[in-house]
Parts: structure tokens; sequence; C-alpha cells
């Protein structure tokens, strides 16, 4: 009796997880994290803020414009966030764009953009929270954008092509992603054996998993905008990678 | 476009001046944090959920809907930390035995995914009064006021203005897609998304040259004024939100000892 209670509970469970729209799971829900891990990431994300806000600042002196081209950009993250990506599984889930964002806009206005659209969806779409901001923060809009962009121009300086490099930059942005908020998630509850590292491996094993079609799904998506942006928008381009360039110094 | 949206400008609660609101909802969102087991979190679900339904009057089916966003989150989350996995199985563990690993619950395990599953609970309440109750232009303002960098507080709430604009656009966009059969398979899926992603950027770069030649014609300088509503402090809000969140704290201290 006790063993087919515990298998069908089991199942159900299994069966939850999966069926559940993997859409947008990876950010940590409102009031998951206890009191001191969200606190601490907040504080681990108040330099990414602060020195982002700075480099704003210092370019919008030289380039006025740069403030609503920023806005702009945030509002368009938010709403691409806010499509339906078909998935390789044929679940939809939804492209997180920071692939996208930190090789168009640089990864330190990705820190304080990110924070920006992540506010947004917890308070008008209920996905994510206030308290767990910081941790989300530092996971989609400081890992994420760091990696895709670091992977990017790794890439290229190798040789790349661009398909190439924004391809991997974005999908590994993608995962990094991931596997930070399992880290984060296992950090804040440990296994009683085995401590973080088994934990880490519950968590990755449930997000990663359903996680990895997504993100190539998001690669593949970056690439094709990424080609297309470039075949017909050569002008566009040229002036965001000034400003990418400017931005992220 | 977004219902949350919506009912923060219409319901009975937008009289009551932001700051209260934020403070009440972000305090008591704190002591459900803070509180060391499941029965302070299960108040202020109640609280909560009394306060948006019965005085703001958001409609019940679609606070429950609200409510179920979070829930795959949650299931799989909560599901993790239940979970043990492990090859010394203890007297205490619960669940089934495969090639020496044993997958299982304990008592503690499922206490402590049990006091989460409150929490979190008790931490969305809050977060979806707030929500509910206060447009997002209000929490702006509030920000302004309580000397957020003046840089940011631009960044929002250009960034939130533009939301609508964007997503106007992408809904015309997607319509005329759909309507040529652009989303009938996998591979024409990715094709219109691309194409809609690439166009929606230029129209969004293309906005932000308008508007920065637009306000400029206006005499823009680097600040962004806008007209703020006034609200008067509503003392008797002040009073119950106080109250409550005093008893709440005072439940906490008691239940530590």
């Amino acid at each position: 009796m006790f063993r087919r209670t515990t298998w069908l509970t089991l199942y159900f469970l299994f069966a939850i997880a999966v069926m559940a729209q993997p859409a947008y799971a990876m950010h940590i829900m409102e009031g998951f994290l206890p009191f001191n891990w969200a606190a601490l990431w907040f504080i681990v994300v108040l330099p990414f803020w602060f020195w982002g806000l700075r480099s704003i600042q210092k370019n919008i002196k030289s380039n006025p414009s740069l403030k609503m081209l920023l806005s702009l950009a945030g509002a368009y993250t938010f709403v691409l966030s806010a499509l339906k990506l078909p998935s390789v599984t044929g679940s939809c889930s939804h492209p997180t764009g920071v692939g996208l964002g930190a090789i168009l806009f640089g990864p330190a206005a990705m820190s304080v953009l990110g924070g920006i659209v992540l506010l947004f969806q917890a308070l008008l779409l209920a996905h994510g929270g206030l308290s767990t901001l910081g941790a989300n923060t530092f996971s989609m809009a400081v890992v994420g954008p760091f990696v895709a962009y670091g992977i990017y121009r790794l890439v290229r300086k190798l040789g790349g092509s661009m398909a190439i490099a924004v391809f991997l930059g974005a999908t590994l942005g993608d995962l990094m992603t991931y596997v930070t908020t399992s880290i984060q998630l296992a950090l804040a509850f440990p296994a009683q054996q085995g401590g973080v590292l088994a934990s880490m491996i519950k968590f990755m094993g449930i997000f990663a998993t359903t996680q990895l079609p997504l993100a190539i799904s998001e690669g593949v998506l970056t690439v094709i905008v990424f080609n297309l942006l470039s075949t017909y928008n050569k002008n566009e381009l040229q002036d965001l990678a000034v400003l990418s360039k400017e931005v992220h110094q | 476009m977004f219902t949350i949206d919506q009912y923060a400008y219409t319901n009975r609660l937008r009289v009551i001046h932001p700051g209260e609101k934020m403070a009440f909802a972000l305090i008591t969102l704190l002591i459900a944090l803070i509180a060391p087991n499941l029965v302070i979190p299960a108040i202020i679900i109640f609280l909560m959920a009394g306060i948006t339904i019965g005085v703001a009057r958001i409609p019940v089916r679609f606070y429950l809907k609200l409510f179920l966003v979070p829930f795959s989150f949650l299931i799989a989350g909560i599901a993790m930390i239940a979970l043990i996995i492990t090859t010394q199985s203890l007297a205490v563990t619960k669940g089934i035995t495969f090639l020496g690993w044993t997958i299982g619950v304990t008592p503690a395990s499922i206490q402590l995914a049990g006091k989460i599953f409150c929490k979190s609970l008790g931490a969305v309440s809050c977060l979806y009064f707030l929500s509910l109750t206060t447009p997002m232009t209000e929490i702006i303002s509030v920000l302004r006021k309580l000397h957020v960098p003046a840089l940011l507080v631009d960044l929002i709430s250009l960034n939130y203005r533009f939301i609508f604009v964007l997503l106007s656009t992408v809904d015309d966009i997607y319509t005329a897609q759909a309507s040529r059969l652009g989303y009938v398979s996998l591979r024409t899926s990715y094709y219109s998304l691309g194409h809609l992603a690439v166009n929606l950027f230029i129209k969004t770069y293309k906005r932000s040259r308008e508007l920065f030649v637009a306000l400029t014609s206006r005499g823009y300088n680097e600040e962004l004024k806008f007209l703020e509503v006034n609200y008067p402090f509503s003392w008797l809000f002040l009073f119950l939100a106080a109250g409550l969140d005093l008893a709440l704290i005072s439940l906490t201290i008691i239940s530590w000892r």
C-alpha cells in the first residue's frame, strides 16, 4: 500500500514537473528564497547596477539620445520575452532576449535594463518577484549577458563566423542563466545528505534538461534575427556597435 | 493589455496614497519571509487575499487564476526540496530503494517543503496586493520621492510607457503574419518570429530617434518631468495597516521564543 502511494505521488510530481510550462519557470518566484539569501543576492547585484548606471550616465553626457534608445531597448526586451517561441520539443516557451540584448547593447547596460525588465515582469505579469529580484537579476541580467557577450567576442576573435558566434553566445548565455539559478537554489536549500552539490544536481536535473532545448531554440532565433539585421540594417547596427563599445567600457 | 495593469488603475483602493500601499505590501512581505513557522504566512495569505478581493474588489476568479501563475515553479521547486536521493537510507526515510539508491522523503524534508510552500504563497499575496492596487506610474513617482537615482527612474518610466506602444505593434505584425499562415509549422514559425523581432527592433530604433527629436524640440534637457497626482494620506488605511503589521510582528516575535 505504502509503495503504491509513493509511486503514485512520485509519478504525479514528475508529471507536473514535466508538463508544467517551463515558460517563465526560470525566474525564482516571490518568497521562495529565505531572507538571508534574498538579501545577499541584492548585495551581489548592487555593484553591477551601480557600474551599469555610471557607464550609461557617462555616455549620455556625450550622446543625449542614448537615454531614449536604452529605455526602448528595455521595452523591446520585455516585449520579446512576452512572445511565444516554438520550441523543438513542441511546447512553447518565451525567449529571454538576453543574448540578443547583450550582443546589441553590451553587458553593462543589460545589467540595468535586465533589472528593470524583471521588475516589470514581477509587477505586470506576476513572474518572478520583488524579494527575489536580486537573485533573478544576477542570473538573467548579469551572468547571462556576460557569458553571451564573452563567448560571442571569443568566438569572433578565434575566427569563427558571425552565425556560430551568435548561436553559441545566445545558447550558452541562456544555459548559464539556468545553471546559475540552480546554484542559487542549491545554495539556499542544500540537501541533508550530500550538501550543496547533491542539491545542485537535483535542481539542475529538473531545470537544465527542460531548458536545454529552449536554449537551443533561442540560439537559432537569435541567429535568424542577427542575419536579417546585418543583411538589411547595416547602418543601425554600426550605430549600435559604437554604442555597445561605449557602454561596456 | 495586461489585466493586472488594468485592475491597478480601476480598483477601489486606487485613491489611497501609493506610498502607504507600498509600505504595507513590502513590510508584510518581509514578515512573511522572516516568519519562523508556517502559521504566520498562512495568516498573511488570508489577510492579503481578503483585502485584495474584499476591499479592492478584484474578481475572485481572476485572483485565484493569478495564483496559478507561479505554480509550475513552486511545485517543481518544493518537490526537489522534499525529495531526497541517497545511498544511505535512514530509518525515517520513506521511499523506494533501487540499486542501492533511495529516492524518498523524510518528515524533516516534508516539513521544510511545506514551510517554503506557505512562505512563498504568503509573499506572492503581498506582491499581488501591490501590483493589483497600485499603478506602475505611481510606484515610479514614489521611487522618485525616495531619491532613487534620477537616471534609473527616467529609464523605468520611459521603459514602462513604451511597452504598450511596442506591444500593439507586435500584435499587428503577429496578426498579419498568422493570417498569412506564418505560424503554420515550426520552420515558418522561426522564420516569422525572426522577421517580427527584426522589424520590431527597427521600429523601436526609429521611435527612439523620433522621441529624442520631439523632446529636444520641446526643450528637453537631460531631465524628464512628469505631472504627479497628489494623494492625501489616508489615516484610516495607515492605522489599520500599521495595526495589522504590528500584530503580525508581535506574533513573529512570540513564535521565535
